[in-house]
């Protein structure tokens, strides 16, 4: 089985739902995800990119046992699906695809790689259910990458939980295809004194709903959530957020930013709930946009749910242009009105990224936003 | 003849459509100092900036001519690549741009324009070690973000460290005294007599007569207004500490001593 078929017709009225509403996928209704096409698997090389790595490899939504590396506390069940994710009023459709269950201490990053390729509209779901127990710590990568422009639709959801002490790291990115649509969502809960940081990367794809549902159900809990987009032509990326503080003393920070040329758009949802007697909690959320054009348009809407008393909300947007006094400053030492411009561009970018502490996937994705970037071998050729 | 450095004639400035400059003449020969003093808001920072190619001002009326070209024509990356520095007043910080690859860029943007093979890693990072050293600035520094968290003095050294790294015809440095405690004002103003030469010319914007023991000016010039009011020699900047500009004004226009 290369496809998975779905009912599309949920796609036809998403955007009619407040949560969607700036988001509208319904071209996906007259897709048809049925038709099964050739792959070429050596495309898989090419993003294999920690070979020491643990690597779980689906294409066009199907498990690849040969070309993956499973090893202890990874599994491949078909028939778990993990159930947090009902918690969340998220509408993205689920599937009872395979689940890659990860447990145990996995320090060497797990890449998780889910490639669409073929020349019609494929679809796949990706489930992947984290767990790590008392004092464990995972790692987690996952690469979704559209290698052919067409409707594809990724429905990736992971679901963590972080009991605890533990620790978990996910980097999610979007890659490849600028026709693609990505709906995904990951669903987080957290137990005392949890450490978890995600990072929503987005390169790729004509519409991206980032969808994060993170509870903190213990005291103590330390959250990162960050993003990060560089978006140009008819793109568009949603990210789409509620992190809800259910006990005293959490900490979580929500940090997103991104650049958007000609007509991208971004939406930025971020909603914070801090449940009655979570005191001492301490939420911050902050979306900032660089526009590189008058067609780019963003949404920011922060929404807090406080009711709590001795609680720490703050919530910041900003959107503007490109600093002009630092423009100016580097012009003045010489540096080319485009350089300039792409220097500072990827100055603000690169700061999410190098929040990243695994290497190789954040030299990869250095590398995407380079290829990305306008004048972006300018840069290339200063780094090395 | 020589060529002059700089030759300003009567230019006049706008910001935001308010007139800050007002007809100001300036004539800088090779090898030559100058400094410019003047109270506050006169629009000394604004002369620099004029010169510089800040794009925020509008130049209404007059020329600047720079080593035979029309320096209006050209852009500010372009006017560094034909030799014009401005150490600024207030340095930006940039955020995310280290120090080091933002200089690189620099320096190979103006060898290459200047049609000069770029720098390697090597030969650049034995540049940035020399110059460095010539105005006592800790290499540490240069890996942080682009005046990043610098202090007041240590944003005023990395700009006559940069000076140096981009080996300007004309060095334009706006009060790049202030903030500085004495031992580093010897160590900068060192930095910028090793850079005098018979080619290279400069004009010093200080508030201070102190900074110009160290740097001694052939000319020094009141600016007023936004006009020059007054010229002379290193001794002018002497009186004005006496006198202040008060003193210098009532000289100029209503003077009763013959
Ligand atoms: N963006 C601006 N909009 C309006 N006015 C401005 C702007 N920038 C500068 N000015 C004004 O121009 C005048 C000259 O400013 P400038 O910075 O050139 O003075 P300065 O001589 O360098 O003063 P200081 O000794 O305090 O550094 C001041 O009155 C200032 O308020
Ligand atoms: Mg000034």
């Amino acid at each position: 089985m290369m496809t998975m078929n779905i009912d599309n017709s949920i796609f036809k009225t998403l955007h009619k739902n407040e949560a969607w509403m700036y988001t509208n996928v319904s071209a996906l209704s007259n897709v048809d995800f049925s038709t099964t096409t050739e792959v070429d698997f050596t495309e898989i090389k090419k993003y294999d990119i920690a070979q020491d790595n643990p690597f779980v490899v689906f294409v066009n939504g199907a498990f690849q046992e040969g070309y993956s590396r499973l090893e202890e506390g990874i599994s491949i069940n078909s028939d778990t699906v993990g159930d947090i994710g009902s918690r969340s009023d998220s509408l993205i459709p689920r599937g009872d695809s395979d689940t890659v269950t990860i447990t145990g201490n996995q320090n060497k990053t797990v890449h998780i790689l889910q490639i669409i390729t073929g020349d019609t509209p494929a679809s796949c779901f990706g489930n992947v259910l984290v767990h790590a127990a008392q004092d464990e710590s995972i790692s987690l990568a996952e690469t979704h990458i559209a290698v052919t422009d067409q409707n594809h639709v990724f429905m990736p959801c992971t679901e963590v939980v972080a009991e605890q002490k533990s620790n978990v790291t996910i980097v999610r990115s979007i890659r490849g295809s600028k026709e693609a649509y990505h709906l995904g969502s990951l669903h987080v809960t957290q137990h005392e004194s949890s450490t978890v940081q995600t990072h929503t990367i987005t390169l790729g794809g004509k519409r991206v709903r980032n969808e994060v549902y993170a509870y903190l159900d213990g005291e103590h809990c330390e959250s990162n959530f960050d993003g990060m987009y560089m978006l140009g032509k008819d793109q568009l990326v949603d990210n789409h957020l509620r992190v809800e503080h259910n006990e005293p003393n959490g900490n979580s920070r929500e940090f997103y930013k991104g650049v958007l040329d000609e007509n991208a758009r971004s939406v930025f949802t971020g909603r914070i709930y801090v449940k009655e007697d979570a005191h001492q909690t301490d939420a911050k959320q902050t979306n900032q946009n660089i526009l590189l054009s008058d067609d780019a348009d963003v949404s920011a809407r922060p929404q807090l749910e406080i009711y709590a008393d001795d609680v720490l909300c703050t919530h910041g947007a900003t959107t503007g242009e490109i600093d002009e006094e630092a423009m100016l400053y580097l012009r003045t030492r010489g540096i080319p009105k485009d350089a300039a411009r792409t220097l500072l561009i990827y100055a603000f970018l690169n700061e999410s990224l190098d929040e990243l502490t695994d290497d190789s996937f954040r030299s990869v994705l250095v590398e995407e936003l380079l290829s990305n970037l306008p004048g972006g071998e300018f840069i290339r050729a200063l780094y090395l | 003849m020589t060529t002059p450095l700089l030759e300003i004639t009567n230019l006049h400035a706008n910001i935001e459509g308010k007139e800050i400059l007002k007809g100001v003449n300036l004539t800088v020969m090779p090898g030559e100092v100058h400094s410019i003093m003047g109270p506050n808001g006169s629009g000394k920072s604004t002369l620099a900036s004029v010169i510089a190619g800040h794009e925020a001002y509008e130049v209404t009326d007059g020329s600047i001519r720079f080593n035979g070209i029309d320096l209006l024509e050209l852009e500010a990356d372009q006017r560094a690549c034909a030799g014009v520095f401005l150490a600024f007043q207030y340095p930006v910080e940039i955020p995310g741009v280290s120090t080091k690859f933002f200089l690189k860029a620099a320096v190979n943007a103006i060898r290459k324009y200047r049609g000069e093979e770029e720098l390697d890693a090597m030969d650049f990072l034995d540049m940035v070690e020399e110059k460095a050293e010539s105005v006592s600035l800790s290499i540490d520094l240069l890996d942080r973000n682009v005046n990043e968290g610098f202090s007041g003095g240590e944003k005023k050294r990395a700009e006559v460290f940069q000076m140096a790294m981009l080996d300007p015809l004309l060095g334009v440095l706006d009060e790049t005294d202030s903030g500085l405690d004495i031992d580093a004002l010897k160590i900068v103003a060192e930095g910028v007599n090793k850079l005098r030469s018979k080619k290279r010319g400069f004009i010093v914007i200080t508030h201070y007569q102190r900074l110009l023991d160290f740097i001694v000016p052939d000319f020094v010039h009141v600016l007023k207004d936004g006009v020059i009011v007054k010229s002379g020699d290193k001794s002018l900047a002497l009186e004005l500490e006496e006198k202040g500009y008060a003193g210098i004004e009532s000289c100029g226009s209503a003077c009763s001593c013959s």
